[in-house]
């Protein structure tokens, strides 16, 4: 695998998540969400379930694709 | 960019609550649904959707089992709507758009630069005499005919140029600076035949330089004005001193004459002055075309006033000048009052005029060198008189007579 050079996350099937500072955060490859409230949203991601814990969480986006997070971001966790 | 290609489609804001509103924004994402700007309010979301996608909404939120509700409409497919109600400002936009653009396609302002000897109301009235005026189409100006009728009206431009610039004519023109030297082509003329100088007024020479001819008077001659000063018929002798025959030329000489110049004038001990009373109206006012609308409409009763109007041209976007004025009025009142002149201010007086008197002898090249002032007062007139010794240069050409050889000397 590692050989091959193939990106990971098409293969397992991996989420991205750029975080930019404590205010933005861009996520890929995920599968919906879970749950969504001003301090806590949950991503249903291929493997995973995806928290991310902070103050005034906005989606500023969604799509079935990618989806952006504006606020202030205290946590992300990994369940 | 996206902003802008979202206003153009149209979207809206929604208010989402219900049982699970995360599944509503789930199924949208699978159904390729672009949602942005969602917020949690505690019970409900909102969000925005684009115009289109909401149309597939029914069936997501009939599986859901959540609510949608439009809580704000935006874009441009709602502008169209929203001016379908407005009919009449609709159509004032569409009025004033039509109007503006009519408006434009006439001529307002005239302006006419670079004439010094043609004065702008000559040009003005000549312009309307071929049909160009204010308020004219601008299709109905010919350009190149306007440029050629100016150059063969006047003499003096050897060049035009006018241009339609918004809603304004503007004429630009080029005079012949060289007008003023007339008496050079007259000079030329007599050079065939000779010329004389003679004296252009009563004076004494103190000074002769004589380029050419021959010179007729000699330093300290009293000469009256029509004197010849020098002579520009040459005589040929023979050899026993008979005149053999006469050359002509055009006399040219420097010559310096002492003379003088007299001023009076009078004035009267009394005059009136205006005394104003403090009391003032002032009034605005709308002009267009001819017509004056002023507020308020009442006049003022004053015996004697001064008015003072300051008006101002509507202008739009620099060029699209209106036959439309705003205007301020403001009429003073006097009262006239009996003054006599004190000597003081008599002096004063008369000295400015001395003063302008001196400058416009001087603009001609007359030099003054000396002057005797009297300033008399007899039964309430004060009266002037100023003696100025001056010297100037002078000589004026003249044609000669052809002078007869005397008999029997020719051949």
């Amino acid at each position: 695998m590692e050989s091959l050079k193939l990106p990971k996350d098409s293969l397992l099937g991996a989420s991205i998540i750029t975080v930019t500072g404590n205010t933005d955060i861009f996520v890929e490859n995920y599968k919906g969400i879970l749950e969504y409230s001003n301090e806590l949203i949950l991503l249903q991601g291929r493997n995973c379930k995806i928290e991310l814990k902070g103050k005034r969480l906005n989606i500023a986006y969604y799509t079935n694709e990618d989806m952006k997070i504006c606020g202030c971001i205290d946590s992300v966790r990994f369940l | 960019m996206l902003q802008a290609i979202r206003y153009w489609r149209g979207y809206l804001s929604i208010k989402v609550w219900g049982f699970s509103a995360e599944r509503f924004i789930n199924l949208c994402g699978n159904r390729n649904i672009v949602l942005w700007d969602i917020k949690n309010h505690g019970d409900y979301y909102t969000m925005c959707i684009s115009l289109k996608s909401f149309y597939q909404l029914k069936s997501i939120t009939r599986k859901t089992g959540t609510r949608v509700v439009i809580t704000g409409r935006y874009g441009l497919p709602f502008l169209s709507l929203r001016i379908k109600k407005r009919k009449i400002f609709a159509a004032g936009l569409v009025g004033s758009l039509v109007f503006w653009i009519w408006m434009a396609g006439f001529i307002w302002n005239i302006e006419i630069q670079g004439n010094h000897y043609v004065t702008d109301d000559v040009f003005l009235d000549f312009l309307s005499e071929s049909g160009i005026e204010a308020g004219m189409k601008k299709k109905e100006v010919n350009i190149e005919e306007l440029e050629k009728a100016i150059r063969n009206e006047y003499n003096l431009v050897t060049w035009t140029s006018a241009q339609i610039n918004g809603t304004r004519l503007i004429i630009q023109v080029k005079e012949n600076d060289l007008i003023q030297e007339t008496p050079k082509d007259t000079l030329l003329k007599t050079e065939q035949e000779g010329s004389n100088l003679v004296a252009g007024k009563d004076g004494t020479v103190i000074g002769i330089i004589t380029r050419s001819g021959i010179p007729k008077v000699s330093e300290g001659a009293e000469v009256k004005k029509g004197d010849v000063l020098v002579e520009g018929c040459i005589p040929i002798y023979n050899e026993d001193t008979t005149v053999r025959h006469y050359e002509y030329c055009t006399a040219d000489a420097d010559v310096l004459l002492r003379c003088r110049y007299q001023m009076t004038d009078q004035l009267n001990e009394t005059y009136e002055k205006k005394v104003y009373t403090g009391r003032e109206v002032r009034r605005r006012y709308l002009l267009i075309g001819s017509r004056k609308i002023q507020f308020p409409i009442f006049g003022n009763g004053y015996e004697a006033f001064d008015v003072l109007d300051e008006k101002e041209r509507l202008t739009l976007f620099g060029g699209y000048e209106l036959p439309v004025y705003f205007g301020k009025i403001s009429k003073r009142e006097y009262v006239k009052e009996k003054r006599i002149y004190s000597k003081d201010e008599i002096k004063e007086k008369f000295e400015g005029k001395v003063q302008k008197f001196i400058q416009s002898l001087e603009e001609k090249g007359v030099q003054i060198t000396g002057k005797d002032v009297t300033i008399k007062r007899n039964k309430g007139v004060w009266s002037l008189q100023v003696d100025f010794t001056a010297e100037e240069n002078t000589g004026t050409p003249q044609k000669i007579e052809q002078k007869p050889l005397e008999d029997g000397q020719e051949e």
